[in-house]
C-alpha cells in the first residue's frame, strides 16, 4: 500500500520536475541567445568604423540587396496600393467620403503599410538569403578559410551586409510607397476618372511632415534588424546542412518579429512627439 | 610508449638554430566534458613533413586548428616561428598566422568566385599595393605549380574533387606560407588523384621549403609524404617515429594503422 502511494507520488513529481527542467532550459536558452546577439551587435559597432573598409563588397551588397529586391518590392507595393483602394472605396462611399480615398490610402501606405510590408518582404527575401548564405559558408568552412587567409570575416561578411540592409531598405520603402500610390491611382480609376495630377495633388496637400519623417526613420531600424539577425543566425549556425535550413528559417521568423516590435516602439515614440 | 625518433639534444640544437617552427607543450583542449586534446607535445622542424595519424574523433583536426587560431586551446604552450602565441598581441598574432597556410578537408573554396578570384581574394588583402600585372603573374604561377593553369576562369562547382584540392592548395601557397597545414588532403579522392596530391605535397616541400603538418587516414599518403609520423590516441601523442619504425612497432595497435 505504502509502496503504491510512493509510486503515485513519484509519478506526480517526475512530470513536474521534467517540465521545470524544460522551462529552465528554455529560459536559459532565451537569455543565452539575447546575450549572444548583444555581443554580436556590439562587435558590429566596434568593427564598422575600423579600417580597412570593404568598399567593393559593400557596393556588391548594395546591388544584391537593394537593386535585386526592386521587382519584388515594386510588385508588392503596386498590389497593396491597388487592393487597399478597391477595398476602402465601399466604406468611404457609405460615408460620402470617396473624395478622401487618395489621401486615406496615401497616409496608410506611407505611415504604416508601406514600411512594414516592405520590411516583411525584405526579411523573407534578404534576411533568409543572408542567413542561408552565411550558414552554408560556415558548413563548407569558407568562413574559416577567410580567417586563415588573414581576412576578417566579420568585417567582410557581416559589416557589409548589415550596412547594406540598413541603407537599402529606406530606398526600397520609398520606391514601394511610390509604386503603391501609382497602384492606388489605378484602383481609383477602375471605378472613376481621376487624373494623375489631381490624385497626387490631393495626396501631397494632405500629407504632413509627421506622416513622412517617422515612417522613413523607422525603416533604417527595420533594415538594421533584418540584416543583423540574418547575419547572426547564419554566422552562428550549427554545422551540417540542417543548420542552413534552420538559419534561414529562424532569420525570417526573428527578423519579422523584430520588425513588429520596432514598429510598436516607433509608433509609441511618434505619438509621444505628436501629442 | 613514445618512440622518439629525434633525440632531445638534436631538438634543442634545432631550436637554437631557429629550425623548430612549431612547438607544442602540454597542449589541452576540451569541448564541454569531452577532453579532446589531453596532453599534446609536438615539434615541427623547418622543411619537415610531419604526418599525424589517429582514429576519427581523436582531435587531429582540432590540433592544427589550434595552430592556425581557428580553435583556442585551454592550457599549454604553443610556440610558432619562435613566438609564444599566448604572449603576443593580436596584431602580431595576425602577422604570424599570415605565414601559415591551411588546406581544408573540404577545400573551402569561395563558391561564388571564379578560380582566379579565389586566389585574388587573399592576395589583395595581404599585398594591398600590388599591381594588376603582379597579381596576374602570381596567380598564373600558383595555378601552373598545381597544374590548374587552364582552369583560371572556371567556377569551383565545375571542378573535380582533385582539382578543388589543388585550387585550395594554390590559394594557400600563393601567400608563400612558411608552414602548411593539411587537413586530410586525400580524403574522398580516388587512388590516382590521391597519389597526385601526395606528390604535390612533396613538390611544395621542395619548391617552397615549407614545414608541413599533414593530418591523414590515408596510409599511402603518409608513406609518401612523411619525414616523421606522430600517432594520437586518447588525446596524447602515443607514438612518434619514421614510417618504417612505426610500421614495425611492437605495439599491435600502432601496427594496425599500417596493415
Amino acid at each position: 500500500m505504502e509502496q503504491s502511494q510512493n509510486q503515485h507520488h513519484e509519478a506526480e513529481i517526475i512530470p513536474e520536475a521534467f517540465s521545470r527542467t524544460i522551462s529552465d532550459s528554455l529560459i536559459n536558452k532565451f537569455f543565452l541567445e539575447i546575450s549572444s546577439l548583444t555581443i554580436f551587435t556590439l562587435r558590429f559597432f566596434k568593427e564598422v568604423f575600423k579600417p580597412p573598409y570593404e568598399f567593393s563588397e559593400l557596393i556588391k551588397q548594395f546591388f544584391l540587396i537593394g537593386y535585386k529586391s526592386l521587382p519584388l518590392v515594386g510588385i508588392t507595393g503596386f498590389i497593396i496600393g491597388l487592393v487597399l483602394t478597391i477595398q476602402s472605396r465601399p466604406t468611404l462611399e457609405k460615408f460620402g467620403a470617396v473624395s478622401w480615398l487618395p489621401t486615406m490610402v496615401a497616409v496608410s501606405i506611407i505611415r504604416e503599410i508601406g514600411p512594414v510590408i516592405t520590411a516583411l518582404i525584405y526579411a523573407g527575401k534578404v534576411g533568409s538569403g543572408i542567413g542561408a548564405e552565411l550558414a552554408s559558408m560556415n558548413v563548407s568552412e569558407q568562413i574559416d578559410a577567410m580567417q586563415v587567409s588573414g581576412t576578417n570575416p566579420f568585417k567582410y561578411l557581416i559589416v557589409t551586409r548589415v550596412v547594406s540592409t540598413t541603407l537599402m531598405l529606406p530606398v526600397l520603402v520609398v520606391f514601394a510607397d511610390a509604386v503603391g500610390l501609382f497602384g492606388s491611382l489605378v484602383g481609383v480609376n477602375l471605378r472613376g476618372d481621376v487624373s494623375g495630377h489631381l490624385f497626387f495633388s490631393q495626396v501631397f496637400q494632405n500629407l504632413e511632415y509627421n506622416d513622412l519623417f517617422p515612417a522613413f526613420i523607422k525603416t533604417f531600424f527595420f533594415g538594421f534588424a533584418v540584416g543583423l539577425i540574418g547575419c547572426y543566425k547564419g554566422f552562428n549556425s550549427n554545422t551540417g546542412t540542417e543548420g542552413v535550413g534552420k538559419a534561414a528559417n529562424s532569420a525570417v521568423v526573428f527578423s519579422s518579429l523584430m520588425v513588429f516590435l520596432i514598429d510598436v516602439v516607433a509608433v509609441q515614440i511618434t505619438s509621444l512627439f505628436q501629442n | 610508449m613514445i618512440a622518439n625518433a629525434t633525440s632531445k639534444t638534436t631538438e634543442h640544437d634545432n631550436k637554437q638554430n631557429g629550425l623548430v617552427v612549431v612547438e607544442m607543450e602540454h597542449l589541452k583542449k576540451s569541448f564541454g566534458n569531452n577532453r579532446v586534446l589531453r596532453d599534446i607535445n609536438l615539434v615541427l622542424h623547418k622543411g619537415e613533413n610531419l604526418v599525424v595519424l589517429g582514429k576519427s574523433g581523436t582531435g587531429k583536426s582540432v590540433l592544427i586548428k589550434c595552430i592556425v587560431g581557428l580553435v583556442d586551446f585551454d592550457e599549454g604552450e604553443l610556440v610558432i616561428l619562435g613566438r609564444n602565441i599566448s604572449e603576443v598581441e593580436d596584431k602580431e598574432l595576425i602577422e604570424i598566422r599570415k605565414k601559415i597556410g591551411f588546406l581544408f578537408q573540404s577545400s573551402a573554396l569561395y563558391d561564388s568566385m571564379t578560380v582566379r578570384e579565389n586566389l585574388e581574394f587573399s592576395l589583395r588583402r595581404q599585398l594591398r599595393s600590388i599591381s594588376k600585372e603582379g597579381l596576374s603573374s602570381l596567380i598564373k604561377e600558383a595555378l601552373h605549380n598545381v597544374g590548374l593553369a587552364t582552369a583560371i576562369e572556371m567556377m569551383p562547382s565545375e571542378l573535380s574533387g582533385g582539382m578543388r584540392k589543388r585550387l585550395g592548395l594554390a590559394r594557400s601557397l600563393i601567400l608563400k606560407p612558411e608552414i602548411m597545414l593539411y587537413d586530410e588532403p586525400t580524403t574522398g579522392l580516388d587512388p590516382i588523384t590521391s597519389k597526385e596530391i601526395s606528390n604535390l605535397i612533396l613538390d611544395v616541400q621542395k619548391m617552397y621549403n615549407t614545414s608541413s603538418i599533414i593530418i591523414t587516414h590515408d596510409i599511402e599518403c603518409a608513406r609518401r609524404t612523411a619525414n616523421r609520423i606522430i600517432v594520437i590516441k586518447d588525446g596524447i601523442c602515443a607514438a612518434e617515429g619514421s614510417y618504417i619504425d612505426l610500421a614495425n612497432s611492437a605495439d599491435a595497435w600502432i601496427r594496425s594503422f599500417f596493415e
